[in-house]
């Protein structure tokens, strides 16, 4: 680099006279001189002529213009805004996009293998939140806590995002060549080396497209296999009516219900539709109404049990003994039920007492038509051919139970027989190419069946699933699978109804779904949006009214009168007691050295597709309270026998299979029963679930996939962290959540305000009154099952944050709502005893259960308020206890300060460090934008959805209407699938919250604090038997 | 000169007998002239690395968020507070013998008004720390102050937050006043003797000294206006002493929650606060009486007085502990009953016991003459009186909240490492402070010293035997610098 160099002369040139001055020009020495002297010394530095050495360190012009501009660069640089993104705008916007207002749109979620019509809450065409469809008859407007999450499973950030060839990234094209070369191989023999595995399925389309591949290859075999099925159920109707057919049990018009291990309200499907009918079966306002009793005879802890008037512990096994001689009972009751009677035998339940048989058979018998009984999952198809010949002794068929028919008709019975078939086939070499279309069998067969070896045994082996899950990863290939949320479908619910399945968003990893991939197998290359138009079009009567019907069944979420086909025929007595015949009979009884397991389909994460959904995890399960783990549930007299705490590990064996899972002890289990849970222990879950909890699928058998017994139980000394979010189960003594017997209840309708007065004393200042709106809330404690969808619907909506096991150890979790879990000292069945004395031996054994939904109840007279120090929590206008978050700072005392601690504080910062690292793009795409997400250091609560209220007054404005007092529908509200939860306009009378307000039951918790809470609680009435209890 | 007690006037020996105004003098100065002991230097180390633990443990928690601590839901407030209110409480032996005792004229106070002023001050400075470290947000916690903003929002003066932060910072301010008023004829006498010393520093050091001192020469008139200037803060600190630590205890009094919601807080957290703050003072002036050989000023005398004072406080408090468990019987509020029989049974019952084994049992050992003017005893009984009143705070806010109104909600606390390290952190802080301290300020009033002499008094001559002496006895330390 050549640098300018300054002019100057040429050296030995003549100095030029130059002069400035006249004494200069004739005496420049002089002049010199004099001016070197001008300035008082030391003012001006410059006349002395720099040394060398300093005239090199000085800095010239050029290096000060250079270094300037150097500094100059770097400021600017080290300023410099960050990157511009460019988003583009909608210069041609979608039509009906406006952007901050939300889109809605009618769609099909898929719950425990139940298809429930959902409304789809959409941002600019980002999915946020779930919502029931009104007009699905097994939603009812209303969703249950998976459907509530399964937005979060669409934001997974571990769902795969490739193709794979052995675990390694390939191109989808690669694929699909290789699919099409297999399907081509296997065309010459008729597909006879070809099978192909499936979840079961009630979507038409996907058997449309089964059966053309069935046609196309014929020799091919389709296995279908669940680890929860309905199988038992399915089989159970065929034995009684000759024809698979699923029950609908209509729990409002019962007066009398009898659940024989069937967790009806949770676990069981259709459980959405049954709480709601359950509720409101049992809402009692005045003293004259009428509410249902429930019986339920079960092994564990459900939440069923929780809501039962009583509750016979039984071990499973014996279920099937107690419905025989209940059966027994009622035929010597004057019951109709043929050749029945004859097979029933005279076994009686050991641990039941007599009253278990005569009082139920009575009460049954005197509500003929108006009863209903239910059987669970679990218990084999005979008690379910059984439970259906009672109803129809009883004339309940047609009047509290009907049956709708099967979307898919040819699903084996016997899933896990389905399975092991394949595995035999697999073993003698007779399948070369394996086509699992979801699921993970890898994860949840059951250990006996030896899936895991057969698989690496199959030459080509394709997995369609979400994530790269323990199947995936033993699969040659593997295609990820679009989320229901993004892609073309359709299903029938449970009572028939048909409905499309709309994509809510391009796919966010690519992906193909399972309606492309038995497209693929069926040869048919038509997309999955006019594949599923195909089979809705096959099937309408008029194919002129086609696009309207097609139009319509879009907007509305259904296809009108599909379910419309109901099977009320009469159980053959005959079949059923030729089933019963076949029953084997029972071994040894359960008891301590003949310890019985029960598998359920987790509250949570059913069978363990959704173990990597944090909300769920997060979780507090609604009778234990655990969160982020299962354990094996034992009851306090077997904890007190074997010395086990909470927290201990045991070992599991039976058949040469052994488990080690962490006990816990809880109430209401019947002795020498544990109860597993499914669906945890994952592997390869992905980040929130790999590791948690216990896999149990090791013990499961074909023979017994939901009990068995003949197990044994040894302590392994060995202790494991189990995490609840509510330790304490007793109100000790306090009024808080309160209940009376319905005969209480028609004696003192007010007996809840009776116990919790609101103080009469004079006020020191004037009460505010509210004249406009004047928001308000009331959870109705009788009508709560404890589902905990609110609790997720509130997470979603207000974009709450989990924070890991770890942090709720500490007591950090956030959620706004949580249902408070307690346990009373009544004794309905007689054998509420307390079993042991010390820690968690020290337990009620079947205690009577009541749920408290509670949030920030917005007290008119705030604690919080007075003493928040910077006015960061104040009253609104409309009695809203408001939040301002850029306000807070911390301080914590409203949370100190609050007596129903619904405050939640940022002890840390959620949403990145310290938990899992940055939280993944995609979970943010979750959010919803109209909630702020909250920082750390600030503290947060329930805000009674001020959002909506604020959407509602906008919209109310904009339409010129004004706002009515039901307009308003919080998160919670809107998820409840029992109608528990009420909240408008309390100055509108006319409003649910306002009437809410004004019932007998109706009181304020901790009243006597003088806090005037705008969130009041209904008390809970229970209907128990005179003749059950003493 | 009497250089003795006049006991005809009732006069009692404040100083060992035999003190002349130069040995006072010599004995309080040359500590900040001397070079310091090896002691010192290992005990500056000691708390000053302690110090830096508190910078790294508040570093940390600004960093990451208050979740560093044990603190949860339900206990919102546990060591954060407890060491507040705890350090507080020791501020307040300083303000009570420096303002009400002197008002009362108790002279004795004058061996140990300094140094418990400056520990006053320190604590309150450590004190200061917890209500900005504990918030969420710390660089917001200005929010607090009245300052004009555009969103026009003022603090809510409702808050006993807000009350809580105007009277500890009025008190550190009043505090910080009248212990440099107190100071400035000291600190005109160190610099006196720095302008005679020859050496590196000299000059530094007279013309810091002679900065501090704000030109005082003792005159007559300097002496008048600061008598009255010390009065005027005297009266000002009194109230104080009784305001500061009832507004602390009306961020629990003023609450709802069982425990806190309890109208004897005011006074009872003020006879702890003195009660503790005695126990401190003890504390270091034992360790400095015999580290600097005070003997001659710090006597058996006040030792013994302050013991008394102890006994009386804390036989207060016993009864406040006593009384709160009566009047939650007899209020027959089941929550309040709960909470009370909870602190002594319930999970955290050794953290009570503890408090009343140290609190109300220990300090019962001074109703003996042996026992009370033991070092030993009453050094032991000093720390125990300190960890005890620390838990009576730990077990006021943490026994309270983590068993409230609704027992779905109950929870318990443990601390982390943080949390022990904060406040390790601010002990070491504070040891920090007072160790400087005493190595450059006159750990002990010369001039009041002086005054409390014998031979100050205007009638010595009468008694006493040989030469005249000036009896504005007081002003010789300034001017007489090199007696």
């Amino acid at each position: 680099m050549s640098r300018r160099k300054p002019y100057a002369p040429l050296g030995g040139a003549k100095e030029t006279k130059l002069w400035k001055s006249a004494e200069e020009r004739n005496d420049r020495e002089a002049a010199r001189a004099r001016a070197a002297t001008e300035f008082m010394p030391g003012a001006v530095e410059d006349v002395v002529e720099p040394t060398a050495d300093e005239a090199a360190a000085r800095l010239g012009r050029r290096g000060f213009m250079g270094f300037g501009a150097a500094t100059a660069a770097l400021v600017s640089q080290a300023c410099i805004r960050r990157n511009v993104e460019k988003i583009l705008p909608y210069t041609k916007a979608p039509e009906y996009v406006i952007p901050g207002v939300a889109n809605h749109y009618a769609t099909i979620i898929d719950t425990r293998g139940e298809l429930v019509g959902a409304l789809v809450e959409s941002h600019e065409g980002r999915p946020t939140k779930i919502e029931g469809n009104e007009l699905h008859p097994m939603s009812g407007g209303s969703t249950d806590l998976i459907m509530q999450a399964s937005v979060m499973d669409l934001y997974d950030a571990d769902r795969s995002d490739s193709a794979l060839k052995s675990g390694k990234k390939v191109a989808m094209s690669e694929v699909e060549a290789a699919i099409a070369a297999v399907l081509a191989t296997a065309q010459s023999d008729g597909g006879a080396k070809l099978r192909v595995l499936m979840r079961p399925t009630s979507s038409p389309t996907v058997v449309r497209l089964r059966e053309a591949m069935k046609a196309r290859l014929p020799h091919a075999r389709v296995h279908t296999y669940s680890p929860v099925s309905e199988g038992n159920i399915r089989e159970g109707a065929r034995l009684a009516f000759g024809q698979a057919v699923m029950p609908l049990a209509d729990f409002q018009k019962a007066r009398v219900i009898l659940s024989l291990d069937c967790d009806f309200l949770q676990t069981e499907q259709g459980s959405v539709r049954a709480s709601r009918l359950f509720a409101r079966g049992r809402k009692v306002e005045k003293a004259e109404d009428t509410m249902s009793r429930l019986y339920v005879v079960e092994p564990g802890s459900t939440i069923t049990g929780a809501n039962a008037d009583h509750r016979l512990r039984l071990p499973a096994r014996d279920v099937e003994v107690y419905a025989r001689a209940l059966a027994a009972e009622l035929v010597a009751g004057g019951a109709e039920m043929g050749t029945v009677k004859a097979s029933l035998g005279a076994e009686k339940p050991a641990g039941a007492a007599e009253k278990w048989l005569k009082v139920v058979a009575k009460e049954l018998l005197a509500n003929k038509g108006k009863s209903v009984v239910v059987a669970g999952r679990r218990q084999p198809a005979q008690v379910h051919a059984l439970v259906n010949a009672i109803n129809t002794a009883l004339d309940n068929v047609g009047s509290t139970v009907s049956y709708a028919p099967v979307a898919d008709t040819t699903e084996p019975a016997d899933l896990a027989a389905d399975l092991k078939a394949l595995v035999t086939d697999i073993d003698g070499g007779k399948v070369d190419a394996l086509f699992i279309v979801d699921g993970n069998p890898f994860y949840d067969a059951p250990g006996e069946l030896g899936f895991k070896t057969a698989l690496a045994k199959v030459k080509t082996s394709v997995h369609l699933s979400a994530k790269v899950d323990e199947t995936t990863e033993k699969s040659a290939w593997h295609i990820p699978m679009t989320h229901e949320l993004e892609a073309w479908g359709d299903g029938r619910a449970l009572d028939g109804s048909w409905s499309v399945r709309q994509p809510q968003i391009a796919p966010l990893h690519g992906g193909r779904s399972e309606v492309e991939m038995w497209a693929m197998l069926a040869g048919v290359a038509a997309k999955p949006y006019d594949v599923v138009r195909d089979t809705f079009r096959a099937s309408a009567a008029t194919p002129s009214l086609f696009e309207s019907a097609w139009s319509k069944a879009l907007q509305t979420g259904l296809v009108e009168r599909s379910n419309s086909v109901k099977f009320d025929a009469r159980a053959s007595f005959d079949d059923v007691a030729a089933s019963l015949a076949k029953l084997k009979p029972q071994g040894a009884p359960v008891g301590d050295s003949n310890v019985e397991i029960t598998f359920t389909s987790c509250p949570r994460m059913h069978d363990g597709r959704h173990a990597n959904n944090p909300w769920l995890q997060e979780l507090p399960d609604t009778m234990t309270k655990l969160v982020w783990d299962n354990a094996a549930l034992i009851a306090p007299k077997m904890a007190k026998r074997l010395g086990l705490k909470s927290g201990d590990v045991v070992s599991l064996s039976r058949a040469g299979a052994t488990l080690e899972v962490a006990v816990w002890v809880q109430p209401g289990l019947v002795d020498n029963s544990v109860q597993l849970a499914l669906g945890w222990g994952r592997t390869a879950a992905g980040r929130y679930g790999n590791g948690r909890g216990f896999d149990v699928s090791s013990l499961r058998s074909a023979a017994s996939m939901g009990f068995t017994d003949g197990v044994k139980l040894a302590a392994t000394g060995k202790t494991y962290d189990l995490v609840q979010t509510q330790d304490h189960h007793s109100m000790e003594g306090r009024p808080i959540a309160l209940d009376a017997t319905l005969e209480q209840f028609r004696e003192n309708p007010e007996f809840a305000k009776f116990r919790s007065p609101t103080p009469k004393t004079l006020p020191l200042w004037d009460r505010q009154q509210y004249t406009g709106h004047k928001w308000g809330m009331a959870f109705d404690m009788n009508a709560c099952t404890g589902c905990n969808a609110c609790v997720v619907a509130c997470t979603s909506e207000n974009n709450v944050a989990f924070v890991g096991k770890d942090q709720v150890y500490r007591g950090r979790e956030m959620h706004w709502l949580r249902i408070d879990r307690y346990y009373t000292d009544d004794d309905f069945t007689g054998d509420n005893k307390i079993e042991g004395t010390e820690g968690d031996q020290n337990l009620p054994g079947n205690p009577p259960v009541i749920f408290q939904p509670i949030a920030c109840v917005h007290c008119e007279e705030a604690p919080c308020e007075n003493v928040c120090p910077v006015n960061a929590t104040a009253h609104g206008a409309e009695g809203l206890n408001d939040m301002a978050y850029n306000r807070c700072i911390g301080t914590r005392y409203c949370a100190n300060n609050c007596p129903y601690k619904v405050r939640r504080f940022n002890f840390l910062n959620w949403r990145g460090e310290p938990m899992y690292g940055d939280m993944p793009e995609t979970e943010k795409m979750q959010f919803n934008p109209n909630v702020t997400v909250r920082m750390r250091g600030v503290m947060e609560k329930c805000s009674y959805c001020v959002q909506r209220i604020e959407e509602g007054k906008i919209g109310a404005r904009r339409d010129g209407k004004t706002l009515g007092g039901n307009d308003v529908v919080s998160a919670c509200q809107q998820a409840c699938p029992s109608e528990a939860i009420f909240f408008g306009d309390l100055n509108d009378p006319s409003s649910k919250v306002a009437k809410a307000h004004k019932s007998d039951r109706g009181y304020a918790v901790l009243a006597d604090l003088g806090t005037h809470p705008r969130t009041l609680h209904l008390g809970k009435v229970r209907n128990p038997n005179k003749e059950m209890m003493g | 000169m009497s250089t003795h007690p006049i006991k005809e006037l009732g006069e009692v020996a404040l100083t060992e007998e035999g003190m002349t105004f130069h040995d006072v003098t010599e004995t309080v100065a040359s500590v900040t002239e001397r070079s310091a002991p090896r002691n010192w230097w290992i005990a500056l180390f000691i708390a000053a690395s302690f110090a830096g633990v508190f910078g790294a443990a508040v570093g940390y928690l600004v960093w990451q968020g208050v979740g560093v601590w044990g603190n949860n839901a339900p206990v919102y407030w546990a060591w954060d507070i407890t060491n507040f209110v705890w350090w507080i409480g020791i501020g307040h032996a300083g303000t009570l013998i420096s303002a009400v005792l002197f008002l009362f004229r108790q002279k004795w106070r004058t061996a140990i008004n300094r140094a418990a002023e400056a520990m006053t001050i320190f604590a309150v400075i450590c004190a200061l720390m917890f209500p900005g470290i504990h918030v969420g947000r710390p660089w917001l916690a200005y929010y607090m102050f009245p300052l004009p903003n555009s969103m026009a929002i003022w603090p809510n003066f409702k808050s006993p937050l807000i009350w809580d932060l105007f009277a500890v910072s009025t008190y550190f301010t009043v505090s910080t006043l009248f212990w440099y008023v107190g100071l400035i004829p000291d600190l005109a006498s160190l610099r006196d003797r720095a302008m005679g010393m020859t050496g590196k520093f000299a000059k530094v050091r007279a013309t810091a000294y002679g900065a501090l001192a704000l030109g005082w020469r003792g005159a007559n008139r300097h002496w008048q206006h600061y008598e009255r200037a010390y009065m005027i803060l005297a009266a000002l600190s009194t109230p104080l002493v009784l305001s500061v630590h009832s507004v602390v205890s009306f961020d629990f009094s003023t609450s709802v929650e069982p425990g806190w919601h309890t109208t004897i807080f005011p006074p009872y957290f003020v006879a702890g606060a003195v009660f503790s703050g005695f126990a401190m003072v003890m504390t270091l002036m034992l360790i400095v009486r015999a580290v600097y050989g005070m003997k001659a000023v710090i006597t058996m005398k006040h030792l013994e007085l302050m013991n008394k004072i102890m006994l009386v406080t804390g036989t207060l408090v016993g009864y406040a502990y006593g009384m709160e468990f009566f009047i939650a019987a007899y209020s027959g509020n089941p929550y309040e009953k709960y909470v009370f029989m909870n602190r002594a049974f319930g999970p955290y019952s050794w953290a009570y016991w503890t408090m009343i084994t140290c609190n109300v049992v220990s300090p019962q050992l001074f109703w003996s003459k042996k026992l009370r003017t033991s070092i030993p005893v009453m050094f032991a009984v000093s720390i125990f009186i300190n960890i005890g009143m620390w838990f009576e705070r730990f077990v006021i806010i943490v026994t309270s909240l983590h068993r409230d109104f609704l027992p779905s909600s109950w929870g318990y606390y443990r601390p982390t490492a943080v949390d022990v390290c904060t406040y390790l952190g601010t002990l070491g802080l504070f040891f920090t402070l007072f160790l400087l301290f005493i190595r450059w300020v006159p750990m002990i009033a010369i001039a009041e010293i002086k005054g409390v002499l014998p031979q100050a008094d205007p009638h010595a001559e009468e008694h006493g035997d040989h030469e005249h002496h000036d009896h504005a006895a007081e002003s010789d330390a300034a001017l007489a610098p090199g007696e």
